[in-house]
């Protein structure tokens, strides 16, 4: 069954267009990400589905019904704001009754949801304190408390774990990750960083310019990104991107220099290609698909991060293009050294000049 | 960072001592002083004698004092309340417009409050005189006949308490703009998915959250009222049959018409008494209710 439905949503702002013709299916139960530099109107979108922000073109449809007219309250959603928008003139407990109050609920009622919810994010403790009293991380939970509150068919998160320092946006992500199991609701989740959409979602949006780059399974975009914008933000550090010419077209796949190099080039698997030689193209290959050899693309290593259990050496080609190179367990720095690079052909991607994947 | 104490209090005193300074000689010292002619029959200008509590005593079997202390009272009942009413109803429909509009009506309500007071009552006194004026005609079609506002007891203080209302009224307004930008918009659009009204946005959300504002606008009034003086001095001179006489007029009168030093500051230590008493009770008792 079908959780959120987007029909060809638009999104202008006088005559900017922030949303482009947007559709995208999200399954019952899933956990949807969409993810993005800042502008690209993920967070617009967010709020578009929650009813915040008006829509200029298509459907919202949210459980199969149509949503796109309907007031935020009534279509049955409930959104965590980055910064946690909890009511500081109430309790932790009038906080998280709120929407059950406005609502007329039974007394009892509210109790048992508003203590039940606390008791799933662990801030019983915390019921009679005003928010002013807690904790980043205590806000937090509150804010998603008074979102299980309400039992809504999708809970939406923009930006949850932006305010929260790197220790516990970790932590948080884990727990975030395990109420979702929990709990089996669909829920949706905007951030710009990548390694929380790899690691929380069922389904990445990638979304840029208001238009939806690719979406998938995090291993689908890493290993198969659709464009040079995907494979070069999904995944950190990011792919290394080689400016080249095609010089000759084989069965398998073409080889292309690298511009600069001085005639030195890799060789890249393609099915099907229209490429020639002389044309234009762009190599991608991850920090972990390059591997030192005896002879292969000439580099010296300019710094190296070590991070124990893998190091990073930035290093530059000849022509003085940028890669770099992961090392597991790599306890040599090879600072100023010249060092040989080459890649498995199965693992060099190709794009066009307009970005787009050749396959 | 290392500090060294001794140096770290110098540069505070040298920072605080103009101010020290400054309100010793303008306040602290005439306030003394005030107290001090309070107990004497001193004249406006020059010493005398020590009398003890005779002004006080004077003060209290005094009827002119009852009666303006009662004005003083309505007055403050005329404006305090009304006034933050309507100026928190203006800033939430001001608040309401964008951009250039919204800065446009906001100089437009805070106009009147730049005017001198010479000029706010000019304006008012031909705008209400009983044979030109042009808001007879209108008084006239609810009342039947022209009144002069000012030369009638029951009008004359509900008058000057609509001119000090729309006088001062602009900055009660920006000061209620200023606690409306502070409520964050999430809170807003939180309480929309929760469900809430217009009206439980407002009841629920803005007032709570405007309630320091509230209280400060409340207390800023309610000293600013006690204080009256300008408006029926200029307007009224006081009367008709002392209807708009009021604390500030007898410290006047007192002082500088009857040459009655000694008497004029016993008022006026009580006025001062008085506005202490009654602003730091009022504050103390929103806060509480604030925060309940």
């Amino acid at each position: 069954m079908t959780g959120v439905t987007l029909k060809c949503v638009d999104k202008d702002f006088g005559s900017t267009k922030i949303i482009d013709n947007v559709s995208m299916d999200i399954a019952q139960g899933e956990f949807a990400v969409f993810v993005g530099p800042s502008g690209c109107g993920k967070s617009t979108l967010l709020r578009m589905i929650a009813g915040l922000e008006e829509t200029s073109a298509g459907a919202i449809e949210i459980e199969g019904r149509d949503v796109t007219q309907t007031e935020p309250a009534q279509r049955g959603v409930a959104m965590v704001f980055q910064s946690y928008a909890l009511y500081p003139h109430l309790t932790v407990f009038e906080n998280m009754a709120f929407s059950l109050r406005l609502a007329r609920a039974p007394k009892q009622q509210i109790t048992k949801q508003v203590n039940e919810a606390a008791r799933i994010l662990k801030i019983e403790e915390q019921l009679d304190k005003k928010p002013s009293k807690l904790s980043g991380g205590q806000r937090q939970r509150v804010a998603i408390g008074r979102a299980i509150v309400r039992q809504p068919k999708v809970f939406l998160f923009d930006e949850p774990l932006s305010n929260l320092d790197a220790e516990l946006r970790v932590q948080m992500r884990l727990e975030l990750s395990l109420l979702h199991k929990q709990l089996g609701s669909t829920m949706i989740y905007v951030t710009h960083d990548q390694v929380e959409a790899m690691t929380l979602a069922d389904k990445i949006f990638v979304l840029r310019g208001g238009v939806v780059q690719q979406s998938g399974t995090p291993l689908a975009l890493y290993d198969d990104p659709a464009n040079q914008f995907v494979a070069g933000f999904i995944g950190s550090p990011a792919m290394n991107f080689l400016s080249a010419t095609v010089s000759a077209v084989t069965t398998a796949g073409v080889v292309a220099s690298i511009e600069g190099s001085d005639g030195q080039s890799l060789e890249a698997q393609l099915l099907d290609t229209t490429l020639e030689a002389g044309q234009k193209v762009t190599l991608g290959i991850r920090p972990e698909h390059m591997h030192i050899c005896e002879s292969g693309l000439s580099t010296t290593v300019e710094m190296t991060e070590n991070l124990g259990g893998v190091a990073y050496l930035h290093a530059r080609l000849m022509g003085g293009q940028k890669i770099v190179i992961e090392r597991r367990g790599e306890r040599q720095s090879h600072q100023d050294e010249s060092i040989s690079v080459w890649a498995d052909p199965k693992h060099v991607l190709v794009f066009a000049q307009d970005g787009q994947r050749l396959r | 960072m290392i500090t060294n104490r001794r140096k770290h209090i110098v540069v505070a005193m040298t920072l605080i001592a103009p101010f020290v300074f400054i309100f010793a000689l303008v306040f602290l010292y005439p306030t003394l002083k005030m107290v001090e002619l309070s107990f004497t029959n001193a004249p406006l200008i020059g010493s005398g004698e020590w009398v003890g509590l005779d002004n006080y005593r004077r003060l209290f079997n005094d009827n002119l004092f009852y009666t303006s202390l009662k004005n003083n009272g309505y007055f403050v009942l005329l404006t305090v309340v009304p006034t933050t009413v309507i100026a928190l109803a203006i800033a939430l429909a001001v608040n309401r417009l964008a951009g250039s509009m919204q800065a446009l009506v906001l100089a437009v309500f805070f106009l009147p409050y730049i005017l001198p007071v010479s000029v706010v009552t000019q304006i008012w006194a031909w705008m209400l005189d009983f044979q030109f004026g042009i808001l007879q005609p209108l008084i006239e079609w609810v009342t039947g006949k022209p009144v002069a506002v000012f030369n009638h007891p029951s009008w004359v203080m509900p008058a000057v308490a609509s001119i000090t209302i729309w006088w001062t009224n602009g900055f009660n307004v920006l000061l209620f703009i200023a606690g409306l930008r502070n409520i964050s918009p999430d809170l807003y659009e939180a309480a929309a998915l929760d469900g809430a009204s217009r009206r439980q946005l407002f009841m629920k959300i803005t007032w709570p959250l405007l309630w320091p504002v509230t209280a400060l606008v409340l207390t800023l009034q309610l000293i600013l009222q006690l204080k009256l003086f300008d408006q029926v001095y200029l307007l009224s001179g006081g009367g008709p049959f002392n209807s708009s006489y009021v604390l500030l007029m007898m410290v006047y009168r007192e002082a500088f018409q009857l040459n009655h030093g000694g008497y004029a500051s016993a008022v006026a230590v009580i006025l001062f008494v008085l506005i202490m008493i009654v602003s730091v009770l009022q504050f103390q008792l929103l806060r509480i209710g604030g925060r309940k």
